[in-house]
């Protein structure tokens, strides 16, 4: 069964430049205790796409679009009182940068409890707390930290809080945006380790956001390579993996090392992420794509994603380009 | 850190010092002296002012006199009054201050509130007409030209509708057969105010740890009531039942000043707040409260709100620095005889023991008012709490 | 070598259209941004009005000009208890274009007659756009006068105390140690001086003249408070990376003050400037309203003198002397005010709305 199923979301900034389109039709759908990745380089839309499905983008952000049926409900222009329950409660999110998804100013319990007490409003503070320290206790925490505040605790394990944060109010899906970005290496794989734990024990849904195509090899079950705001190839992470079509995916793969196989030469990404002000609706990655095929080359092919096997899909103008 | 706390105290000493001397010479250089008016009586003989100069060792250097007056500050000795014969210029501040206390605590406590709520709905507001017209008005009402304002306030509540009186702090004819001095009911005033703000303060950090909100806002309320009903009886008990209608009197004659600077000193507090609720909402933990599902209220007070808070404690804490140094003209527009009249006319009329002395209590009033702001800081923002102790 | 420079050039003029682009989204800063332009419209036009000879400087001239104005007063007797039929309470008699034959000692009228009398302060006409004071100066030309005080003094004091403020406040983040400590510690004995009473004592032993209240005004705020925020700035761009950089590639230190910390203390110097501009109109404004400068014509004597002669407890019958002058500073000091806020937005990204 389906838990969340995007259907061509469009969202658009409105910015003193023009506006910026960054989600371009974007269609995919995560099922009940599957882990979906998205990867991408910065400023590709991955993250206004975490934003939208909680509806959460800056104030000159807006969904010009498509439908985010959650549960089976479309949850796209609902009002904020109805937003309210799904949040948290329903999706809830693990922000990039721990460090400042804390208040500074009030105790990390406190602001674990205040979400517990929006969505739960009988419980009392007792089972606020004893829920509080067995979350802790998943993530590896100790309970005295209910009474620090954010300042007094490392990055990693603020990063622990902020995921039992997400779990205080049973989500169905919880949606990771880099949660490791900031952490050192030893404590990134712990916390994918937590993750991964977390996951299993409670049979949630994961939508993994991440640059480091890497991580989301180990992380997830299906995955979308997202390039100027449209998913450009998605799929099976093993297929994407193995045998991936799209220009864009491949030099992803080829940019990161690996350790096992044979010794291969790195390779970079030439030129820059293309604006996202006014684009047609043609390939953009076209110019910075090392060999296009003619399609690509005259802007015929209009972006869409085409099946090409079972539980994979690439853009229309990259089927055989590359 | 000791290192630092004693240097740090000695420069103080240091600059209290200069303070001092500066404050001196500048009084000093004044052209003329307190008593030259006495020159101008012709039934009196010039030696009768030579005298009186010499007297008041006005006649000395002024090196001279710079050293004798700094030895006996130092001694607590402040001298006497050259205008005010008799009384020292501790006498005098010690009448004087409570009233300008009285008046200008109760501005900055209902300009800070109110300017922080409205601040704090502006920045949420943001963008909106109304919003923009609003912060508007505030910028122009921070920005008003203040003695014509006091004096349009003046005219128009006190001369053309008659509501309020023109001037003064009480109405003497009523208190011809007083049995206290204006003073004691100051004193008392300002006692009643001091317990209820503490007791307020009290009941507001207690009941923050209260779980349910409406439970902690009905906790909040009835305490409340329960202080109404107390102060209500507490000044109809004993020795305040014959205070009580005196001391109507002296807040019926503080409406107006406070009105008039509340509109002021609010849109400051408006406008600050305004500026950093803005800055703060642009913080990730406001959108992690956001995402929590929590409502747009509570995300403002308990989240942003509580974080812009710091600023706005600062600048109270400076206004309440410049009280003295703000109340100067308020008091002379109202005739409201509190420091400001009488740091004034010690300048303007030399009397320099009374003048050096209220410069100095403004000195030490200061370095007392940053040391409170350090401390509340800690409170407010744990952060600090944590680096002081390390 | 000059293909650099036109680079550098156009990275500039595109920073600053940019900027002004971010500017005019501001909604405040436009609004005080008009107000200001308005003032200083003001401010030139009355020169220009006299050189053209639009204007007789004998009669528009706002410190010894004088404009005859006669006009026919009937005689009443004001009553004494109020209100009556006519008047409503004490301040409506005499009415406008009536005469109290209690005041009229060098005439024999009687009440009923009509009489010409020198109309001062008139009101306004097609002539006098604002009226004339009690002396018979035009009250228009006043307020541009006063505009062309206020702009001069505000910029001149703005731009001495910024001045002095930012120079002193980056030597302090930037030699550290004594000189800092020196200089925090005369910040902090300026501070202490209580500003108003300061101000009255210097008052006393000179006679102030515009340009040397701007002086004082200029070196009490440039030695005050803002030295101490000036350092605090000069300190976080102290510690940026360009600025090591510009170090290890062997940059003097007077180089590295003067070519990358000052230029990125410059925008909030800017933003203080304006708003201590608020700060020098007001002071000048409460000093001649106290009646203790030595100015021919501002918009605070203009309020004291309709003080002193008791026209601000007539009320608004003779509004022209009051609302003109008092809106003046409250409007033009907002304006800054309002500019200011619009820069914070533009060099405070955290300020944007988008």
């Amino acid at each position: 069964m389906n838990i969340l199923e995007v259907k061509d979301l469009d969202m658009s900034y409105r910015t003193i430049d023009g506006e910026v389109e960054a989600v371009k039709k974007v269609s995919f759908t995560v099922k009940e205790g599957e882990s979906f990745g998205i990867v991408g380089e910065s400023g590709c839309g991955k993250t206004s796409v975490a934003m939208s499905l909680l509806q959460l983008q800056a104030d000159n952000g807006k969904i010009t679009n498509g439908e985010i049926i959650f549960n089976g409900k479309n949850i796209v222009g609902l009002n904020e009182a109805e937003l309210r329950e799904v949040r948290w409660s329903g999706i809830s999110i693990v922000f990039q940068g721990a460090m400042n998804s804390w208040n500074p100013v009030v105790k990390i319990g406190e602001q674990i409890r205040e979400a517990m007490r929006e969505h739960y409003p009988d419980k009392t503070k007792d089972e606020n707390t004893k829920k509080i320290i067995e979350l802790f206790d998943i993530v590896g925490l100790e309970s005295s930290i209910i009474d620090r505040f954010p300042h007094e605790l490392s990055g990693g394990m603020k990063q622990r809080a902020v995921i039992a944060l997400a779990l205080s109010c049973d989500p169905k899906l919880i949606i990771a945006d880099e949660p490791t970005t900031a952490l050192d290496v030893v404590i990134q794989d712990q916390i994918l380790k937590e993750i991964r734990k977390v996951q299993d024990v409670l049979g949630l849904s994961l939508i993994y956001i991440s640059h480091d195509i890497a991580v989301i090899a180990e992380m997830t079950d299906n995955m979308a390579v997202m390039y100027a705001g449209s998913i450009v190839e998605m799929g099976k992470t093993s297929k994407v993996f193995s045998d991936p079509k799209h220009a864009y995916t491949r030099m992803l793969l080829e940019s990161t090392p690996s350790i096992v196989g044979p010794k291969k030469k790195l390779r970079s990404l030439d030129g820059e992420p293309p604006s996202l002000i006014n684009t047609d609706p043609y390939c953009l990655f076209s110019y910075r794509c090392p060999n296009p095929d003619d399609n690509c080359q005259n802007r015929k092919i209009e972006m869409k994603l085409t099946k090409i096997d079972t539980d994979h899909y690439v853009d229309k103008c990259c089927v055989n380009c590359g | 850190m000791y290192k630092y706390v004693f240097r740090r105290v000695y420069q103080l000493i240091i600059v209290f010092f200069l303070f001092l001397v500066s404050s001196y010479v500048l009084f000093d250089a004044i052209p003329g002296n307190a008593f030259q008016n006495l020159l101008l009586n012709p039934d009196l003989p010039p030696e009768a002012y030579e005298q009186v100069i010499k007297l008041y060792g006005l006649d000395k250097p002024l090196s001279e006199r710079v050293i004798l007056y700094i030895g006996n500050f130092f001694q607590g000795d402040f001298g006497y009054s050259y205008k005010h014969f008799p009384r020292t210029p501790i006498e005098l501040i010690a009448e004087r201050l409570p009233r300008t206390l009285m008046l200008f605590a109760m501005v900055n406590i209902i300009a800070f509130y109110t300017g922080f709520l409205i601040g704090k709905i502006l920045a949420w507001r943001r963008g909106s007409k109304s919003e923009t017209w609003i912060t508007v008005t505030s910028v122009f009402s921070y920005t008003i030209f203040y003695p014509w304002w006091a004096l349009m306030m003046l005219w128009f509540f006190g001369y053309k509708l008659n509501w309020l009186p023109i001037g003064k702090f009480l109405y003497p004819e009523k208190w011809y057969d007083a049995p206290y001095d204006s003073d004691v009911i100051f004193v008392s005033m300002i006692k009643f105010t001091l317990v209820v703000s503490v007791v307020q303060i009290l009941v507001y950090i207690y009941t923050r740890n209260i779980e349910s909100l409406s439970l902690r806002r009905n906790v909040r309320f009835i305490s409340l009531s329960i202080l109404a009903i107390l102060s209500i009886l507490y000044w109809n008990s004993g020795d305040l039942a014959i205070q009580k209608p005196y001391a109507m009197d002296i807040a019926y004659h503080m409406i107006l000043p406070i009105f008039t600077v509340t509109v002021v000193a609010f849109a400051g507090t408006a406008l600050l707040t305004r500026t950093t609720m803005m800055e703060v909402m642009k913080d990730d933990f406001i959108l992690t409260a956001r995402a929590k599902g929590l409502s747009q209220k509570r995300i403002r007070d308990r989240h942003a709100a509580r974080n812009a808070l710091l600023p706005v404690v600062t600048s109270f804490i400076f206004t309440i620095v410049t009280i003295i140094d703000g109340s100067v003209l308020t008091e002379t527009i109202f005739s409201w005889p509190g420091m400001g009249q009488l740091i004034l006319d010690a300048v303007l009329e030399e009397d320099i023991p009374v003048a050096m002395a209220s410069f100095s209590f403004i000195g030490v009033f200061a370095l007392i008012a940053h040391f409170i702001a350090d401390i509340s800081y800690a409170y407010l923002d744990p952060r600090i709490r944590i680096q002081s102790q390390g | 070598m000059s293909n650099e420079k036109d680079i550098a050039k156009s990275i500039r003029r595109a920073a600053l259209k940019k900027n002004w682009r971010l500017f005019r989204r501001s909604k405040l800063g436009m609004i005080g941004l008009y107000i200001v332009i308005f003032f200083f419209f003001l401010s030139i036009l009355q020169p220009i009005l006299f050189v053209t000879g639009v204007w007789n400087k004998g009669v528009y001239d706002p410190v010894v000009g004088y404009s005859e104005q006669f006009q026919e007063f009937l005689v009443v007797e004001c009553p004494t208890e109020y209100p009556t039929e006519k008047y409503k309470n004490r301040s409506d008699c005499p009415g406008r274009t009536e005469v109290n034959v209690r005041t009229l000692y060098y005439s024999d009228a009687e009440v009923g007659d009509y009489i010409i009398q020198n109309l001062q302060p008139a009101p306004p006409s097609s002539e006098h756009i604002l009226g004339t004071d009690s002396l018979g100066r035009d009250v228009f030309s006043q307020i541009m006068e006063g505009s062309q005080v206020a702009f001069v003094l505000g910029l001149l004091s703005a731009t001495l105390g910024v001045g002095i403020s930012t120079i002193l406040g980056t030597i302090a983040a930037f030699f550290g140690g004594k000189i800092d400590a020196y200089l925090m510690r005369q910040s902090d004995l300026i501070l202490m001086l209580p500003t108003l009473p300061l101000l009255f004592i210097i008052s006393a032993f000179a006679e102030l003249q515009v340009w040397h209240l701007a002086v004082v005004l200029g070196t009490i705020g440039g030695l005050g408070g803002s030295v101490i925020t000036i350092k605090s700035q000069a300190l976080q761009v102290k510690v940026k990376p360009f600025v090591d950089s510009a170090r290890i590639t062997g940059g003097s230190q007077m180089n590295i003050l003067f070519s990358h910390v000052l230029p990125n203390v410059a925008p909030l110097a800017l933003l203080f400037m304006v708003f201590s501009v608020t700060g020098a109109i007001a002071s000048e404004s409460v000093l001649s309203f106290l009646g203790l400068l030595n100015i021919d014509m501002s918009w605070g004597l203009m309020i004291y003198l309709a003080q002193v002669e008791g026209f601000i407890f007539s009320g608004m019958k003779f509004w022209w002397l009051i609302l003109p002058a008092g809106l003046s500073v409250t409007f033009l000091t907002g304006g800054f005010y309002l500019v200011g806020r619009g820069l914070d937005e533009v060099f405070n990204p955290r300020l944007r709305d988008r």
